[in-house]
């Protein structure tokens, strides 16, 4: 039996939990560490996807007067909002740990077993692609990952008592302004544990859960214990790049580049509307919400569809949304998928006439 | 001109199979350097590039540029050290390229080699190739470029 750590760097605020991301995954490649899993939690803060704009993903002012701290992760995906109400969890592994170089394969493998070790707390959580756990739905985890030769970072949040009406505040997310109708269809989307289970869960049972369910996974024991000297050093390294206003600012691109464009439209089927988060710099759709005056079943249906759809180049749109109508049965009375397809050309008109850089 | 289960690996460039990279030195004395077919199947789409900036200095297997394929982000090392003279300004407004034309279109960044001899030496080109490619294919469990 082969013998992993299991570490838990508690409470910290977000350019020490990113710089420990730097400094295990370098000693994992250096195989200074065994595979490791880490549970860390959050002061209040806005994390950047690596490649991401903190003017283009963040309501910068919302978070200045509100003491929410804004960082740069290592690992790639979408902006979130992190707080006390969420624990992470974090894998570093070998290559050879997953059998596997393909990266797909590697999240689809990871997330699965997370996805067991949510459900054991008495929900139905089930991976998504493209990298987040789900319940009926509804996001509870969302995913990333960094890689550096033969070593592997994937974490993943797990949503416990989570603010969404703060979420929609901080995150500059395509919801028709801050209504009570756009904190209801966030509500639609993200899923909390407690609620979910009609009491507080138990965060150790969750850290034994998760725990077990890796091990299961990969055929391993995990040991608790601390942070080594070399992770130390190398942390201190990691924070003097991690902790600054340069490492926040390595992309920076202004608002006007990722405008949030909206459009409605009635149909036989009902009034459908969309708002959707598009980068005029890559032309791809970052993220799109549809709501409306609509029936749709199964319920999920929709929120599916804008998992399909996130990070879409302008060209696959249209086949994308194709594809997945095709691939399953769904029931919306007289709405098609061209009436999808036809909002969203309406709302993508705008940049779709600016010329291509 | 190699295909290695299916990938194209053209045996004129030089590569460092372990990093799943190439190099072709210019007629200027420049070195173009990218991904292979092989990391950008790997990989999946391609969504995001960035290149190390002109006039940064980048040393042999540390990271020219970094890319972000399904959430996950990491590194394209240099085969070489050197200085960037030149980026692909074109990947980074789309970095599909990357997956579609590895070797032209979706090059990365152009170094000035520090000592391209010396530096070259570990890399490998020409007949040996394929097969290590395919020796890489076969650790890794890699059925193959669709």
């Amino acid at each position: 039996m082969e013998y992993w750590r299991v570490l838990d760097t508690g409470l910290r605020p977000p350019a020490q939990n990113i710089a420990l991301n730097r400094a295990l995954l370098e000693a994992r490649q250096a195989d200074e560490i065994p595979s490791t899993l880490r549970f860390l939690r959050f002061t209040p803060s806005a994390l950047l996807g690596y490649h991401q704009s903190a003017e283009q993903e963040l309501n910068l002012d919302y978070c200045k007067a509100n003491g929410i701290a804004v960082q740069r992760r290592i690992t790639g995906g979408g902006a979130i909002y992190f707080d006390e109400t969420q624990i992470g969890w974090e894998l570093y592994l070998h290559k050879r740990d997953v059998g596997t170089s393909d990266m797909q394969s590697i999240s689809r493998r990871i997330c699965h077993a997370a996805a067991t070790a949510i459900s054991a707390l008495g929900v139905d959580a089930r991976y998504r692609p493209r990298n987040d756990i789900e319940v009926d739905g509804r996001k509870i985890s969302g995913t990333g990952g960094a890689f550096d030769g033969d070593a592997l970072l994937f974490q993943g949040t797990l949503l416990i008592e989570f603010d969404v009406e703060k979420m929609l505040r901080v995150l500059r997310i395509p919801a028709e302004k801050l209504s009570d109708k756009a904190i209801a269809s966030a509500r639609e989307r993200v899923a909390n544990l407690k609620d979910l289970l009609g009491r507080q869960p138990d965060v150790g049972q969750i850290r034994r859960n998760l725990t077990e369910a890796f091990e299961s996974e990969f055929d391993v024991e995990f040991h608790e214990d601390e942070l080594t000297l070399s992770e130390h050093a190398r942390y201190q390294v990691a924070l003097r790049e991690i902790d600054t206003s340069d490492w926040i600012a390595l992309a920076s691109r202004p608002a006007s580049g990722m405008p949030i464009l909206e459009a409605v439209q009635k149909f036989a089927g009902g009034l459908l509307r969309v708002a959707a988060s598009f980068d005029t710099l890559t032309r791809t759709l970052r993220q799109v919400w549809f709501t409306g005056d609509i029936f749709v079943s199964p319920r999920r249906t929709i929120a599916d569809l804008e998992a399909t759809l996130r990070d879409t180049p302008l060209d696959k749109v249209e086949p994308r949304i194709r594809t997945f109508f095709a691939e399953r049965q769904v029931d919306m009375l007289s709405l098609t998928p061209d009436d999808f397809i036809a909002v969203l050309r309406l709302a993508l008109k705008q940049p779709l006439l600016m010329p291509h850089p | 001109m190699a295909t290695v289960k299916g990938c194209n690996i053209p045996d004129d460039l030089y590569y460092n199979v372990e990093n799943n990279v190439w190099a072709r030195r210019e007629d200027d004395g420049t070195v173009t350097i990218g991904m292979t077919v092989y990391a950008a199947a790997l990989a999946g789409q391609i969504v995001s590039c960035t290149p190390k900036k002109v006039g940064r200095s980048v040393e042999q297997n540390k990271s020219a540029a970094t890319v972000e394929s399904g959430k996950w982000v990491g590194p394209v090392k240099a085969p070489v050290s050197g200085e960037v003279v030149a980026i692909n300004e074109a990947v980074t407004s789309s970095p599909g390229t990357i997956n579609t034309d590895p070797y032209g279109s979706g090059w990365m960044v152009k170094l000035k080699p520090a000592n391209w001899d010396g530096d070259s030496a570990a890399l490998i080109t020409g007949g040996a190739v394929a097969a290590a490619f395919e020796a890489k294919m076969n650790t890794d469990g890699f059925a193959g470029c669709a």
